[in-house]
Protein backbone atom coordinates (compact mmCIF):
# COMPACT_ATOMS: atom_id res chain seq x y z
CA UNK A 1 0.00 0.00 0.00
CA UNK A 2 1.30 3.76 -0.56
CA UNK A 3 2.63 5.07 2.33
CA UNK A 4 0.74 8.01 2.31
CA UNK A 5 -2.56 5.82 2.84
CA UNK A 6 -1.12 4.30 4.86
CA UNK A 7 -0.09 7.40 7.21
CA UNK A 8 -3.72 8.30 6.60
CA UNK A 9 -5.49 5.55 7.19
CA UNK A 10 -3.52 4.94 10.50
CA UNK A 11 -4.71 8.51 11.54
CA UNK A 12 -8.60 7.79 10.49
CA UNK A 13 -8.29 4.70 12.70
CA UNK A 14 -6.97 6.41 15.84
CA UNK A 15 -9.43 9.09 15.52
CA UNK A 16 -12.16 6.40 15.07
CA UNK A 17 -11.04 4.45 17.95
CA UNK A 18 -10.00 7.34 20.29
CA UNK A 19 -11.71 10.55 19.01
CA UNK A 20 -8.94 12.22 19.65
CA UNK A 21 -6.36 13.67 16.56
CA UNK A 22 -3.24 11.35 17.03
CA UNK A 23 0.48 12.57 17.25
CA UNK A 24 2.88 11.58 14.69
CA UNK A 25 4.64 9.08 16.87
CA UNK A 26 1.03 7.58 17.76
CA UNK A 27 0.58 7.31 13.84
CA UNK A 28 4.24 6.27 13.27
CA UNK A 29 3.68 3.54 16.04
CA UNK A 30 -0.02 1.97 13.87
CA UNK A 31 2.05 2.49 10.60
CA UNK A 32 5.33 0.85 11.49
CA UNK A 33 7.26 3.48 10.07
CA UNK A 34 9.97 6.71 10.95
CA UNK A 35 8.48 9.81 12.53
CA UNK A 36 10.10 12.10 10.42
CA UNK A 37 9.07 10.16 7.62
CA UNK A 38 5.50 10.13 9.25
CA UNK A 39 5.89 14.28 9.60
CA UNK A 40 7.39 14.30 5.69
CA UNK A 41 3.79 12.32 4.73
CA UNK A 42 1.81 14.84 6.28
CA UNK A 43 3.12 17.53 4.21
CA UNK A 44 2.55 15.98 0.96
CA UNK A 45 -1.04 15.04 2.76
CA UNK A 46 -1.89 18.75 3.43
CA UNK A 47 -1.11 19.62 -0.09
CA UNK A 48 -3.67 17.10 -1.63
CA UNK A 49 -5.74 18.67 0.83
CA UNK A 50 -6.19 15.38 2.75
CA UNK A 51 -5.65 16.77 6.17
CA UNK A 52 -5.69 19.92 7.19
CA UNK A 53 -2.75 20.73 9.74
CA UNK A 54 -2.06 23.33 12.19
CA UNK A 55 1.03 25.85 11.82
CA UNK A 56 3.14 23.74 13.73
CA UNK A 57 2.98 21.44 10.90
CA UNK A 58 2.50 18.49 13.04
CA UNK A 59 -0.84 18.31 14.70
CA UNK A 60 -3.98 17.92 13.10
CA UNK A 61 -6.31 20.44 12.91
CA UNK A 62 -8.63 18.64 10.48
CA UNK A 63 -9.03 15.00 9.07
CA UNK A 64 -12.58 15.61 7.83
CA UNK A 65 -14.93 14.91 8.83
CA UNK A 66 -13.35 15.02 12.64
CA UNK A 67 -11.54 17.87 13.89
CA UNK A 68 -8.96 17.67 15.82
CA UNK A 69 -9.93 20.63 18.23
CA UNK A 70 -12.78 21.01 20.09
CA UNK A 71 -16.21 22.55 17.74
CA UNK A 72 -19.58 23.60 18.16
CA UNK A 73 -20.63 20.42 16.02
CA UNK A 74 -20.42 16.79 18.57
CA UNK A 75 -21.26 13.83 17.37
CA UNK A 76 -22.07 10.98 19.67
CA UNK A 77 -21.34 7.74 18.22
CA UNK A 78 -21.36 4.28 20.51
CA UNK A 79 -20.97 6.25 23.36
CA UNK A 80 -17.95 8.23 22.09
CA UNK A 81 -17.54 11.99 21.53
CA UNK A 82 -16.18 13.43 18.25
CA UNK A 83 -15.46 16.66 16.96
CA UNK A 84 -17.11 17.82 13.33
CA UNK A 85 -15.33 20.56 11.50
CA UNK A 86 -18.80 21.86 10.15
CA UNK A 87 -22.68 21.10 9.82
CA UNK A 88 -21.26 18.98 6.81
CA UNK A 89 -19.19 17.14 8.21
CA UNK A 90 -21.40 16.65 11.54
CA UNK A 91 -23.21 14.22 9.39
CA UNK A 92 -20.12 12.70 7.83
CA UNK A 93 -19.02 11.54 10.83
CA UNK A 94 -22.03 8.59 11.18
CA UNK A 95 -21.22 8.42 7.58
CA UNK A 96 -17.68 7.42 7.84
CA UNK A 97 -18.22 4.92 10.80
CA UNK A 98 -21.13 3.95 9.60
CA UNK A 99 -22.97 4.13 12.44
CA UNK A 100 -25.50 5.50 14.20
CA UNK A 101 -25.92 8.45 16.10
CA UNK A 102 -26.62 11.61 17.73
CA UNK A 103 -25.72 15.28 16.39
CA UNK A 104 -25.33 17.70 19.48
CA UNK A 105 -24.95 21.24 17.60
CA UNK A 106 -26.83 25.01 17.70
CA UNK A 107 -28.43 27.50 16.04
CA UNK A 108 -25.54 30.13 14.58
CA UNK A 109 -27.39 33.07 15.20
CA UNK A 110 -29.28 32.57 18.75
CA UNK A 111 -26.80 29.61 20.47
CA UNK A 112 -29.86 27.01 20.72
CA UNK A 113 -28.92 23.59 20.58
CA UNK A 114 -30.01 21.80 17.72
CA UNK A 115 -29.40 18.18 18.43
CA UNK A 116 -30.87 14.98 16.33
CA UNK A 117 -30.58 11.19 16.11
CA UNK A 118 -28.91 9.81 12.40
CA UNK A 119 -30.25 6.47 11.92
CA UNK A 120 -28.60 4.27 9.22
CA UNK A 121 -31.23 5.65 6.89
CA UNK A 122 -30.48 9.10 7.64
CA UNK A 123 -31.21 12.08 10.08
CA UNK A 124 -34.17 12.26 11.72
CA UNK A 125 -36.55 15.58 11.01
CA UNK A 126 -35.54 18.57 12.75
CA UNK A 127 -36.39 22.16 11.88
CA UNK A 128 -33.06 23.82 10.33
CA UNK A 129 -31.61 24.91 7.45
CA UNK A 130 -28.09 24.75 6.89
CA UNK A 131 -26.17 28.13 5.18
CA UNK A 132 -22.97 27.51 2.95
CA UNK A 133 -21.33 31.04 3.40
CA UNK A 134 -18.79 29.95 1.08
CA UNK A 135 -18.70 28.82 -2.63
CA UNK A 136 -17.32 25.46 -3.16
CA UNK A 137 -14.44 27.53 -6.01
CA UNK A 138 -13.27 29.19 -2.70
CA UNK A 139 -13.52 26.81 0.47
CA UNK A 140 -9.84 25.97 0.42
CA UNK A 141 -8.90 29.55 0.37
CA UNK A 142 -9.54 29.38 4.31
CA UNK A 143 -11.25 25.85 5.40
CA UNK A 144 -11.34 26.53 8.67
CA UNK A 145 -13.94 29.09 7.80
CA UNK A 146 -15.49 27.67 5.15
CA UNK B 1 -21.47 25.29 6.93
CA UNK B 2 -23.35 26.37 9.85
CA UNK B 3 -26.57 25.06 11.56
CA UNK B 4 -29.64 27.42 11.69
CA UNK B 5 -32.79 27.86 13.17
CA UNK B 6 -34.67 29.15 10.42
CA UNK B 7 -33.94 31.15 7.33
CA UNK B 8 -34.71 34.16 9.53
CA UNK B 9 -31.88 33.17 11.48
CA UNK B 10 -29.51 32.87 8.64
CA UNK B 11 -30.58 36.61 7.32
CA UNK B 12 -29.85 38.26 11.00
CA UNK B 13 -26.83 36.16 11.30
CA UNK B 14 -25.37 37.20 7.77
CA UNK B 15 -26.50 40.70 8.24
CA UNK B 16 -24.75 41.05 11.89
CA UNK B 17 -21.64 39.10 10.02
CA UNK B 18 -21.68 41.52 7.24
CA UNK B 19 -21.45 38.74 4.86
CA UNK B 20 -24.12 38.11 1.70
CA UNK B 21 -27.03 35.68 2.57
CA UNK B 22 -25.72 32.09 0.20
CA UNK B 23 -27.55 29.34 -0.43
CA UNK B 24 -29.44 26.96 2.11
CA UNK B 25 -29.17 23.63 2.24
CA UNK B 26 -31.95 20.96 4.09
CA UNK B 27 -30.95 18.16 6.34
CA UNK B 28 -31.86 15.35 3.99
CA UNK B 29 -29.84 17.06 0.96
CA UNK B 30 -26.43 17.40 3.65
CA UNK B 31 -26.77 13.82 4.57
CA UNK B 32 -26.74 12.82 0.67
CA UNK B 33 -23.79 15.12 0.48
CA UNK B 34 -21.98 13.55 3.78
CA UNK B 35 -22.75 9.95 2.23
CA UNK B 36 -20.99 11.18 -0.97
CA UNK B 37 -18.07 12.75 0.37
CA UNK B 38 -17.16 10.71 3.82
CA UNK B 39 -18.71 6.96 3.41
CA UNK B 40 -15.69 5.29 2.29
CA UNK B 41 -13.81 7.97 3.91
CA UNK B 42 -11.81 5.01 6.80
CA UNK B 43 -11.22 2.73 3.13
CA UNK B 44 -7.57 2.67 1.81
CA UNK B 45 -9.72 3.14 -1.17
CA UNK B 46 -11.11 6.80 -0.40
CA UNK B 47 -10.07 9.54 -1.92
CA UNK B 48 -11.58 13.55 -2.69
CA UNK B 49 -13.84 14.00 -5.44
CA UNK B 50 -12.81 15.87 -8.36
CA UNK B 51 -14.35 18.52 -9.53
CA UNK B 52 -16.55 17.43 -12.49
CA UNK B 53 -17.43 14.12 -9.53
CA UNK B 54 -18.70 17.07 -7.40
CA UNK B 55 -20.38 18.76 -9.72
CA UNK B 56 -22.53 16.05 -10.81
CA UNK B 57 -22.95 15.10 -6.65
CA UNK B 58 -23.97 18.39 -6.21
CA UNK B 59 -26.95 17.97 -8.83
CA UNK B 60 -27.94 14.93 -7.69
CA UNK B 61 -29.06 16.88 -4.83
CA UNK B 62 -30.09 19.34 -6.39
CA UNK B 63 -28.17 21.98 -5.91
CA UNK B 64 -26.54 23.50 -9.27
CA UNK B 65 -25.44 26.48 -10.84
CA UNK B 66 -21.78 28.55 -10.30
CA UNK B 67 -21.90 28.23 -6.14
CA UNK B 68 -21.80 24.87 -6.35
CA UNK B 69 -18.97 24.83 -9.36
CA UNK B 70 -15.63 23.80 -7.72
CA UNK B 71 -14.05 25.70 -11.07
CA UNK B 72 -16.36 28.70 -11.19
CA UNK B 73 -13.86 31.92 -11.63
CA UNK B 74 -17.37 34.18 -10.39
CA UNK B 75 -16.24 34.95 -7.02
CA UNK B 76 -12.59 35.16 -6.84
Amino acid sequence: MDFDIQVKLAIYQHLAETTQAPSVEEVAERAGAAPADVREAYGRLARNRVLVLQPDGVSIRMAPPFSGVPTQHRVEVDGKEYFANCAWDALGVPAALHREGEVLSRCEQTFEPINFQVHASGPEPEPCVIHFAVPAALWWKDIVFT
Amino acid sequence: MLFFRSEERVDEWCQAQGLPRRPLVRLDQLWSLALAWYANRLSPAARRPQPDEMRAIFARVGLTGPFWDPQADVFS
